[in-house]
């Protein structure tokens, strides 16, 4: 690899674009490569698009943030809009193509401090012997204490059933592949999984690290939450794989 | 990552803030003074978090004001001290620091710049570039070092502690929101395993360890004649100064015709430009002040003698091209400006505007 590989991935506040562009920033790292990860962020508290800008290469990487993406993953329809101006002609383009839109943030919440209407959030379950993903979904926040949700529904959906992101809105670039990451991780895994197979699909596209390489760096990073559920673990390399198999079969 | 030290040089992949907590308790820093802001908040929390291994204090005051003065008391009592700030907090800290210049009190100041005026963005700019380097009400005494790199941030966060207790004036870092939040590898170290020589604080008021007594400092003068005094006094010791600790960083300006002339993290943009332009065979130089107060105008005036055209990039609107246009005072090379107020520069800018040129 001469090149810098640029990475842009930008979703829906809470889809997790932020967490999963950091271990691939560290993955790289660790794998001997010169590696650069900044988020945006702004003075929002909820809601609104997070883009995380990550750059891997073999020699000294330059400005932190660049025009246009080699890889780009879009995650909502809002987020196709707002990554126009990473999108060139050599660019490949990811989206999800699952049948959803933003979620709403009612104006009940206005004033209110971020922790009182963030949890419960309807991915918040996690897998558990205790709890099958089957269960989670359907009561997503069984495994949490029930007094953080109790009294008025919060508000934090960040995606709801929707008409999903318009084909036409789509830039001219050099390759588009859709995957239907959100339906699969409600559907086969867990809602919570979703930003794996992203981040599988991820290292398919820039191959410029293995999978064994991320599935070390997410050992390090979710040593804790592993340790004690062990299900966990399986669920995300099986995302991992999922995702990342997606994308080698599309290209 | 395992678990960081110092005990041995260390490659580690952290954000801006976290360097920053790392390279004062690399400078053997006793006491944090701060108030909260973004985007410079985590180094406040690396620093709070690492304070009980290392031995370290922080005191969080009512706000920036306050936390400038609590940094000034802190380093009259001879401890190595500091504090970090952005933006609006930056404005408030200016009368502290105009303090230390006329006091000659080392104190330390970590900037990380946002986007101003007034609150404006928590995100990034170089708009801070004018009141750091001249913020007080006085002649701009002072140590201002512009990074660009963690590695950087890592270097000169030491570097100022070193400059500040050597020379006795207030020593700023200059970073910025980018600088701050991004994430990249740097090698940290143990300064004093290197041979870096740690300045040693000492008391400013009160007896010295070698018990000599200094009683007196003063920031109030009755006469005009009697500040003049002392004003030049510092002036000619800044001078003095100067020479020693100026730096800049200059590349392939011998025979360039442009030259990109850049501060701070732009720099990285504009060195990736010069690459790129240099392999398509155009002669073009690149041009970086490290420390932005003292400027390095001689070595500027000696780097473009050659050059017609100075490109200068930046994000705020003219304060590089101020200090520039200062030094180059009497030279016809044409400067050409790119302002991007708040705004970050990217490589790919910098060369469509040279390409403009």
């Amino acid at each position: 690899m001469s090149k810098t590989i640029k990475i842009a991935l930008a979703g829906e506040g809470g889809q997790g674009v932020q967490s999963i562009a950091e271990i691939l920033a560290e993955a790289a790292n660790e794998g001997g490569k010169q590696a650069l990860y900044i988020p945006n962020f702004g003075v929002e508290q909820r809601g609104g698009v997070s883009i995380a800008y990550v750059q891997i290469s073999d020699s000294q990487i330059g400005a932190p943030k660049f025009q246009e993406a080699d890889i780009l993953i879009p995650l909502s329809g809002r987020a196709v809009v707002r990554t126009k101006m990473h999108a060139g002609k050599d660019t490949i383009y990811i989206y999800d193509n699952s049948l959803i839109a933003e979620g709403e943030v009612g104006d009940s919440i206005v004033g209110m401090q971020y922790f009182d209407v963030t949890p419960p959030c309807p991915t918040a379950g996690e897998p558990s012997e205790k709890y099958s993903p089957e269960t989670t979904v359907d009561k997503p926040n069984e495994d949490l204490q029930q007094d953080l949700i109790a009294g008025e529904p919060k508000t934090c959906s960040f995606t709801r059933p929707g008409p999903g992101i318009d084909p036409a809105e789509i830039p001219q670039v050099k390759k588009v592949i859709a995957i239907p990451a959100n339906d699969i991780a409600k559907n086969e895994l867990h809602p919570r999984v979703f930003n794996v197979i992203i981040l599988g699909a991820v290292i398919a596209a820039t191959e410029v690290l293995p999978l064994e390489a991320i599935e070390a760096a997410l050992d390090v990073k979710l040593a804790d939450k592993f340790k004690n559920n062990p299900q966990l673990r399986e669920m995300n390399f099986k995302a991992l794989e999922r995702g990342y198999n997606l994308i080698k079969s599309a290209m | 990552m395992g678990e960081v030290s110092l005990s041995s040089e260390q490659r580690v992949f952290m954000t801006g803030n976290e360097t920053v907590a790392w390279a004062a308790i690399a400078a053997k820093a006793d006491i944090m003074y701060g108030y909260p802001i973004t985007p410079q908040n985590e180094i406040m929390h690396y620093w709070t978090r690492l304070m009980p291994k290392y031995g370290k204090k922080f005191l969080q005051t009512e706000d920036e004001i306050s936390a400038g003065f609590t940094l000034a008391g802190g380093v009259i009592s001879g401890a190595k001290a500091f504090t970090a700030t952005a933006g609006p907090g930056n404005v408030l800290m200016q009368e502290s620091a105009s303090m230390a210049e006329m006091m000659r009190l080392p104190a330390v100041y970590i900037i990380q710049q946002r986007g101003g005026p007034s609150t404006a963005t928590v995100i990034y700019s170089q708009q801070e570039t004018t009141i750091t380097t001249f913020g007080g009400n006085g002649e701009g005494h002072r140590i201002v070092f512009s990074t660009s790199t963690h590695q950087e941030l890592f270097d000169y966060t030491i570097k100022a502690f070193n400059s500040a207790w050597a020379y006795r004036f207030p020593t700023f870092v200059l970073g910025d929101g980018y600088q701050a939040k991004m994430r990249e590898p740097l090698t940290i170290y143990d300064p004093e395993q290197r041979g870096i020589n740690l300045v040693k604080p000492e008391p400013i008021l009160g007896i010295r360890p070698n018990g000599s007594k200094f009683t007196h400092l003063r920031n109030t003068y009755n006469t005009e004649e009697e500040l003049y005094k002392v004003v030049m006094a510092n002036q000619a010791e800044w001078e003095e100064m100067a020479k020693k600790v100026v730096e800049w960083d200059s590349r392939d300006c011998e025979q360039a015709d442009v030259i990109i002339l850049t501060h701070g993290v732009v720099s990285r943009a504009a060195l990736g430009a010069c690459q790129q332009l240099r392999e398509q065979g155009h002669k073009v130089g690149y041009f970086r002040p490290i420390t932005l107060r003292p400027f390095p105008g001689e070595q500027l005036k000696a780097a473009i003698k050659q050059a017609k055209k100075i490109l200068i990039a930046e994000s705020s609107y003219g304060q590089l091209v101020k200090l520039v246009e200062n030094a180059l005072y009497g030279s016809t090379v044409e400067i050409v400006p790119m302002l991007r107020p708040g705004l970050g520069i990217t490589t790919e800018e910098i060369v469509d505007e040279y390409n403009k040129l």
